[in-house]
């Protein structure tokens, strides 16, 4: 990505740098750190080695070892200045890199659970991302509608309003009743933002549906927490992220239901289940479920039986919900009431292979624009060179993706994120292979049949 | 003190130079790991944990274990499905060091000489040379003199013939050279490495090649086996006494690393 000199204020770049490094220092960072062997055994699992070797897990994070062994170590200010082994600040060109890699990164972990050291270079990235963003040096476009979604503006604008509100009266049509909205106390609150309502509207409705033939005591937000809340944690802006937290855990805390219950399986779900609280120092009275979670529970609770498929069928582990959050069974359970030829991914569980996440945006190229284009936000040159040159990975982590597909000939391929659902979709689109991927509520709302009122 | 052999005065070389530098090189080995793991506890932030116990998420003690396992395996099964080459390699590096460094007999030796419970090890001794090896197997020798402790041989038995220091050594070198290979590979593609790699990578390199330059005797006499021998262990000393500074240190952290992986993933989140 070429970043104009003028554009970049070299100052804030330094002053961005020192505040991420000297801020975030902990043990399991510093193990991070300082624990690497170099053996890149890494590379084997990250989505965007197939694209480069120099976006392997440990080359792109070497950029953030580089300036925390100049703040952290002695031979780093001495020694490791002369031969290269510690960086006080980057030169323009280095940053430039340092953007590249870090967007080369979708924070998926994958690189954690296959390093023998158990370094998760996602983390050290992540810290190259904050840097970039305090450094005006992210995605226009992405800054753009964080700042919207930071800001609380984005209730104001028609396009969000219009989709949300045409979300409830689907929902409405559906159920056949009034959705009962900020309804506090309610054993779930079903929560989606409007990034969902915009990806897979049907998919929602569908939850819905599910919701109220289970007869359950729910709940719908009558406005959206936000975007994609907290989308900050992807872009690299913590400050708008933590604005968005509070905003966010305010509602939850004010409904105060038992479940909160998200659809998308996404950085929302270890993002709204952990880091929000971890981040804020609170103890929830709620707890944060994906919907598979839920489903599974009263499904082994014998609420409801599942009309099975005859067709082989597979799970694509979402990263964020499964290596990051730690949800691998529940989605079993149900895929395996779902179809007796369901079969693994060759790679799976913690070993799942990300489909890269958008290529290393926050969505498809085609999403982004749409959303810009509506929005009337501009695309500049830049960030539209960026959006283009996420197609790369999408493509090449594609061609495994969709080899581990065809390996197991799965007819569909069903999963619990909207970003992995589009990516996964591009790819088998570009392969001409022979499957579907769907939000494996999708399948499953028209096969339950309720067995207890 | 020097002894006499013949015109070559023993203590006049690296030898006892070496041995007397042990002690002093472990002190600077604790010293060093303890600013290392004291840098931990310095940056210790305690973790928040949100939910204590969480409905959804009940893993029993026996999957818990099973995950353990799954969580040190892991790394090696993926590697060895998708970087076949590399991950046999490394394995077989790690196994052939670990056999020398802590079974090969004359080290055995030097390590309860130090430590003295290592002696239960013995039985596990493996001989320096194949011809040991094919000795013990075709002519069945045991030792003159009866010694107080198992003979090398004895639990190897006929495996001695390839089970020796001469031989993993060989392949330690051709491993370690594939290894050289891996590393110029990765600097002609322009890609990251450290000047820690290389430190400990040569050192470790040099070392195998004069301990077995030394115990081979080659060039074959006193003089050079005492400096050889000598310069052998000041090199591993030197490794040592740097290991907390370098990529070395993952023999200790590596554990660090897995458990802290296992707590975190499976024991605190309780995935299922
Ligand atoms: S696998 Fe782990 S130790 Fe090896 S290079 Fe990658 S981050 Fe470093
Ligand atoms: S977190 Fe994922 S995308 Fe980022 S470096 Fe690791 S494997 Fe690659």
């Amino acid at each position: 990505m070429a970043i104009a000199e003028a554009k970049v204020d070299m100052e804030a770049l330094n002053k961005a740098i020192d505040e991420v490094f000297y801020s975030q220092l902990d043990s399991t960072l510093l193990y991070y750190f300082q624990a690497c062997v170099n053996c890149k055994a890494c590379e084997a699992a990250c989505p965007f080695t197939p694209t480069s070797l120099h976006y392997s897990p440990v080359n792109k994070a070497e950029v953030a070892r580089q300036l925390y062994r100049y703040r952290f170590t002695v031979w780093g200010r001495t020694v490791g200045r002369v031969i290269g082994g510690s960086k006080k600040y980057l030169s323009l060109e280095e940053a430039e890199t340092m953007v590249d890699y870090a967007w080369h990164c979708v924070n998926c972990g994958s690189c954690a659970f296959v390093c023998p050291m158990a370094i998760d270079s996602g983390a050290m990235i992540d810290l190259l991302k904050q840097v970039a963003f305090k450094a005006g040096m992210g995605p226009k476009v992405y800054r753009d509608i964080a700042e919207l979604e930071a800001s609380g503006k984005y209730l104001e604008i028609d396009f969000f309003k219009n989709s949300w509100n045409s979300l409830i009266s689907k929902i409405k049509d559906a159920i056949g009743k009034e959705v009962p909205l900020d309804k506090k106390g309610s054993e779930v609150l079903f929560y989606a933002s409007i990034y969902e309502a915009l990806a897979y509207p049907d998919v929602l409705v569908k939850v819905a549906k599910i919701l109220d033939m289970l007869n359950k005591d729910w709940t719908f937000m009558s406005k959206p927490l936000g975007i994609r809340p907290p989308i900050g944690l992807v872009i690299g802006d913590k400050d708008g992220a933590v604005k968005v937290m509070q905003r966010v855990y305010s509602y939850f805390t004010d409904i105060s239901p038992k479940y909160v219950m998200l659809t998308a399986g996404g950085f929302e779900y270890p993002a709204l289940r952990y880091t929000m609280h971890e981040t804020l120092k609170v103890e929830p009275k709620y707890e944060v479920v994906h919907v598979t979670e839920l489903l599974a529970k009263w499904y082994e609770n014998k609420e409801f039986e599942i009309e099975p498929l005859d067709e082989i069928i597979t799970w694509h582990d979402p990263c964020q919900l499964g290596k990051r959050g730690g949800v691998f069974e529940a989605p079993r359970i149900l895929m395996k009431a779902l179809s007796k030829k369901f079969k693994e991914l060759p790679s799976h569980g913690v070993n799942s292979f990300c489909c890269s996440g958008g290529g290393g945006g926050c969505g498809l190229p085609s999403m982004v624009n749409n959303m810009a284009k509506a929005l009337g936000i501009a695309i500049s040159d830049d960030d539209k060179k960026f959006l283009d040159k996420t197609s790369e990975p999408l493509i090449k982590a594609g061609k495994i993706k969709v080899g581990e597909i065809n390996k197991i000939k799965a007819k569909e391929v069903l999963t619990g994120c909207p970003v992995c659902i589009e990516s996964i979709n591009f790819q088998i689109d570009y392969y001409h292979a022979n499957s579907k991927v769907n939000h494996i509520v999708d399948i499953l709302a028209d096969r339950i049949k309720v067995s207890k009122k | 003190m020097q002894l006499p052999f013949g015109d070559y005065l023993v203590g006049n070389s690296l030898y006892p130079l070496a041995l007397d530098l042990f002690t002093p090189t472990i002190f600077f080995f604790f010293f060093s790991a303890s600013y290392r793991v004291f840098r931990y506890f310095a940056v210790y932030k305690k973790p928040f944990i949100p939910y204590a116990t969480s409905v959804t998420r009940e893993t029993s003690s026996t999957e818990k274990v099973k995950k353990l396992v799954d969580t040190f395996a892991n790394s090696s099964k993926v590697g060895m499905k998708r970087k076949p080459v590399t991950t046999a390699v490394g394995l077989l590096m790690h196994l052939s060091l670990i056999v020398i460094i802590f079974l090969l007999a004359q080290h055995m030796i030097f390590w309860a000489y130090y430590i003295s419970p290592y002696k239960i090890l013995f039985p596990l001794a493996i001989p320096e040379s194949s011809v040991d090896g094919e000795l013990a197997f075709t002519l069945a020798t045991s030792p003159y003199t009866p010694t107080s402790y198992p003979f090398v041989h004895d639990i190897w038995g006929p495996l001695t013939i390839i089970l020796n220091g001469q031989y993993i050594t060989y392949i330690l070198v051709i491993l370690l050279g594939i290894y050289l290979g891996h590393k110029f590979h990765a600097l002609a593609e322009g890609l990251t490495l450290r000047s820690g790699d290389w430190w400990f990578f040569l050192l470790l390199y040099i070392d195998i090649i004069l301990g077995f330059l030394a115990t081979s005797h080659i060039p074959d006499s006193v003089a050079y086996y005492d400096n050889l021998l000598g310069a052998h262990i000041l090199v591993a000393e030197i490794l040592i006494a740097t290991l907390p500074f370098t990529r070395g240190f993952h023999m200790f952290e590596f554990y660090l690393g897995k458990i802290r992986e296992w707590y975190f993933m499976t024991y605190r989140r309780g995935e299922k």
